[in-house]
């Protein structure tokens, strides 16, 4: 090899070192990066790396460690709270439990959780074998069998994995709760989702109605008629909220829903006019549900948490290159490309063949926004891109039976089962009631759906056996569990033993 | 007139002053021919059924010739040529090589450069100044080669050549017909007694040669081929399955525990390093001496096989993806071609019976794919590291 071939190769070599360490500290595609597939939960953040990698570069391995579990309770925590955590970390940071972390440390997310690892990766994003439970649940104070007779044969990969136990949340599996709601019927008398009748009840918001007349748009808007029908039978126009709130926004009105006059009215409506107004603009008057929306796997790229690229400034500033740099340069450095909005493109569910790849999953893509219909939006909008088995399966479930009946007035509001019913339960606090946008939220582990949907219209045993059997999931529960869990059973027994005479 | 110790080293030199990569111990039993044979040309020596005689222990003037005279003539019993050569080839190869490499110095054909190598390689080396006598060389060959009447120091040096295996390196473009050396060796040009020599000499190097050459290549063969099997098997075999129980063995610690895979890594790199600085070294003739080049492309393979170990301590037979996988089709190209490479050295008499790579060929090719697949490899391994420590 000749000198001038050496310097071709050590050059190309540094070049692309450096293109990729450039790539890594400023932003851009770091697929080619990734050192295995990510989990399906953080995919779609996938290239966000130091939202989860928050320790500066060349960091030591506990720093590392250290920075991956902050940000794992940075966006996991509430969820974990609300949850009532089973195993939170403050239980195992106590001293006391010390001779547990040699065993498995659930002081740390990453003993169990594991990222870029398909190759270990089990249900939930867990990297452990399935019998984790062994480590510390199987000698000691902590056997399991100790004083659970019911418990003697059953193997400790099972635990996990048969519809009983979950590592975080066991609300669903508390023993008084088990007991509480044992022999109840299969489906309840007069089944009727409370949360999803208040939902459904729902007045539009205090305000001046607005009629077709009251529209302030420019002429080439309001000639389209289709639009403006719309419009005028939408919650919106009920609630007083003029096409300039959405479309021509006075940069000098406070956001929110309390300013909605202010923002009726710029001065000049047609320079100030917005084709399509942002997510941010939506989120303005509707903050809570972009909120929960934005822990969700349609809106996680969104989460306050996602960290944006490092600032490579400082880091040339320290060395003292950031005055030399050419002015393009350190403004691309300081504000790199920005991140996308997930696409139905990039979603590892089957989709629909006809959904659009490229469409960004903003509230417009389940919103129609003009007539904000939320029915709409429960059922047609989540089937217009997902193919799976389970959404396939619901046209002629007996969920989408009622659901149909619901809207028809045959069933009373809130007696009907949408997509939404299940999977975007509204939450309740105080005298308010609000959609979760958090798909995700009832859902890994699916027990999590009892308490809050399941059990307002069917009986615990029937919810636990039916979200336990797979393929009647998969039919859309078109049918009877296959399956049966015995948790309730267990339960009745060990409290009819601890106090006779009073368990049934 | 040049010597055929000084032609026979001209022939397997390059322009840049490195040898051609000849078989095993022929160089030093080409060397110690050749020096027989000046001497035969000289009429100092002769030979028959069992020993090579001393017919006049006179000076021929040259005095790399006359130590080697003084040599045979001083020891006390008759030895045949084959311990002549086998004594001369061990013990007198680099005296008789340096002093006819000085003497080509004096004649202004080579200079002598010294060079050293990221400090641990030191080397000579004897670039060509004036490559016109290399040229007559080859043409005098040539033309014996062709139907034309030789003369018979061509003829010693053809089977000089022959007896090195070295004729379809110096001819890359022409088929050498054995039955035209075979005639050669029979033309009645030469006096009885020195083309006895010569003929005697030719069979001692080759017997030599191939003595130690099966020793040596043997160990080169046996590892490399150890090397392409390790190498295929990371390539080819199912990566072992993770643990499906709580808790995992040893190996599987390698795997899937972030110490022991940095452990294993850092590992990996420093044989990477060792393998390509030692190889950069062998290829381009920085070590002192046939015998160190020998030692140190040994000590290439064995380092060729110890990557494939701590590549499968650092992956478990698992290729990875992305930036990854690219850095690991490279690698394992990287030791495939290696491995065949030091097969196609170590089995080369094999192969050329079997009529395959009678100009070295294969060996050529494999191991410009060697150093083909090498080329990305630091950039690769750059973004490897960089992004494991950068996040």
């Amino acid at each position: 090899m000749s000198s001038k071939a050496v310097f071709w190769w050590v050059g190309t070599t540094l070049l692309v070192a450096a293109y990729v360490a450039a790539t890594m500290v400023v932003g851009g595609d770091r697929r080619a990066l990734l050192i295995g597939r990510t989990t399906d939960a953080h995919h779609q953040i996938e290239m966000a790396c130091e939202t989860c990698h928050a320790a500066g570069p060349f960091a030591g391995a506990a720093a590392a460690e250290t920075a991956l579990n902050e940000t794992c309770r940075t966006c996991h925590e509430d969820e974990l709270n609300a949850a009532d955590d089973s195993h939170p970390r403050s239980m195992f940071r106590n001293p006391r439990m010390a001779a547990y972390w040699e065993k498995l440390d659930a002081r740390l997310c990453t003993s169990c959780h594991g990222e870029h690892r398909p190759e270990i990766t089990r249900t939930g994003a867990v990297t452990v074998a399935m019998d984790f439970c062994v480590a510390c649940h199987s000698d000691g104070e902590q056997d399991v069998r100790l004083d659970r007779p019911s418990h003697a044969g059953v193997a400790f990969e099972t635990c996990a994995t048969a519809g009983c136990h979950n590592y975080h949340d066991n609300q669903a599996l508390y023993e008084e709760f088990l007991v509480e709601h044992a022999g109840e019927p299969a489906l309840k008398p007069g089944p009727v989702h409370a949360t999803a009748a208040r939902l459904r009840a729902l007045q539009p918001p205090g305000g001046t109605a607005l009629e077709r007349d009251d529209a302030i748009a420019p002429a080439a808007a309001l000639a389209d008629t289709t639009v403006l029908a719309r419009w005028t039978g939408s919650d919106h126009a009920a609630a007083g909220v003029n096409c300039t709130a959405c479309h021509a926004v006075d940069p000098a009105a406070e956001s929110g829903p309390a300013d909605i006059a202010a923002r009726s009215g710029p001065t000049d409506v047609a320079a100030q006019w917005v084709e399509t107004p942002s997510t941010g603009t939506c989120k303005s008057c509707h903050e809570p549900q972009a909120r929960s929306f934005a822990r969700g796997r349609h809106g996680m790229r969104e989460h306050p948490g996602i960290a944006p690229p490092r600032n490579p400034m400082e880091g040339l500033e320290r060395i003292g290159l950031s005055r030399v740099l050419p002015a393009i340069v350190a403004d691309w450095l300081a504000d790199p490309v920005p991140p996308t909005r997930m696409t139905v493109g990039e979603a590892r569910l089957p989709m629909r063949g006809d959904a659009e790849a490229h469409r960004a999953l903003d509230c417009g893509a389940c919103h129609r926004p003009h007539d904000v219909d939320t029915a709409l939006a429960a059922v047609e909008a989540c089937a217009s891109c997902h193919d799976d088995r389970h959404t396939r399966a619901y046209d002629g479930s007996p969920h989408h039976r009622l659901w149909q009946a619901e809207l028809s007035g045959e069933a009373p509001p809130g007696a009907g089962v949408s997509c939404a019913t299940c999977h975007m339960p509204g939450t309740e606090s105080r005298d308010t009631v609000t959609t979760d946008h958090n798909q995700n939220d009832t859902l890994r582990p699916n027990e999590k759906m009892i308490r809050s949907v399941c059990l307002d219209c069917h009986g615990l045993e029937f919810s636990l056996d039916a979200l336990a059997d797979a393929g009647l999931i998969g039919r859309n529960f078109t049918g009877i569990p296959a399956v049966h869990v015995e948790s309730v059973e267990w339960a009745v027994r060990r409290s009819a033993a601890d106090r006779p005479g009073t368990a049934r | 007139m040049l010597t055929f110790t000084e032609e026979i080293l001209l022939l397997l030199g390059d322009d840049e002053g490195a040898f051609l990569p000849i078989r095993e111990h022929a160089f030093e039993c080409a060397l110690a021919g050749a020096a027989l044979m000046d001497l035969a040309f000289a009429y100092r020596i002769d030979t028959d059924l069992e020993s090579l005689l001393v017919i006049t222990s006179e000076p021929t003037g040259n005095p790399m010739l006359d130590a080697v005279l003084a040599r045979i003539a001083s020891h006390p019993d008759a030895a045949d040529t084959q311990h002549w050569i086998r004594v001369l080839s061990t013990e007198d190869a680099a005296a008789i090589r340096e002093q006819a490499l000085a003497s080509l110095v004096e004649h202004g054909i080579l200079e002598r450069r010294e060079e050293r190598f990221l400090w641990a390689f030191g080397s000579v080396r004897y670039p060509t100044l004036d490559n016109g006598a290399e040229r007559e060389i080859k043409a005098r060959i040539a033309r014996a080669l062709d139907d034309f009447i030789p003369d018979p120091r061509d003829i010693a040096l053809i089977s000089l050549a022959d007896a090195c295996q070295i004729l379809p390196e110096l001819f890359p473009d022409r088929n050498i017909e054995p039955a035209r050396i075979a005639q050669l060796r029979r033309m009645d040009l030469i006096g009885r007694e020195v083309a006895g020599t010569i003929a005697d000499i030719q069979r001692t190097i080759v017997r030599a040669a191939q003595a130690q050459a099966q020793r040596t290549q043997k160990r080169l063969l046996s590892l490399s081929i150890a090397a392409a099997v390790g190498a295929a098997a990371v390539l080819l075999a199912p990566r072992i399955p993770a643990p499906d129980r709580f808790d995992p063995g040893v190996l599987e610690l390698f795997w899937f525990d972030g110490f022991w895979q940095q452990w294993s890594g850092y590992l990996l790199l420093a044989f990477s390093i060792a393998g390509l600085v030692i190889g950069v070294a062998v290829r381009k003739r920085l070590v002192s001496g046939i015998a160190g080049l020998r030692r140190w492309r040994l000590a290439h393979i064995v380092i060729g096989v110890a990557c494939v170990l701590a590549l499968f301590a650092h992956t478990g037979f698992r290729l990875g993806v992305n930036v990854n996988a690219a850095l690991m089709g490279f690698y394992l190209a990287t030791l495939l071609s290696g491995a065949l490479a030091g097969v196609a050295i170590g089995a080369v008499h094999r192969l050329r019976q079997a009529g395959i790579g009678r100009t070295g060929q294969p060996r050529r090719v494999l191991l410009w794919l060697h150093v083909a697949a090498i080329c990305p490899l630091p950039a690769l391994l750059a973004v490897h590291i960089l992004a494991t420590y950068l996040y």
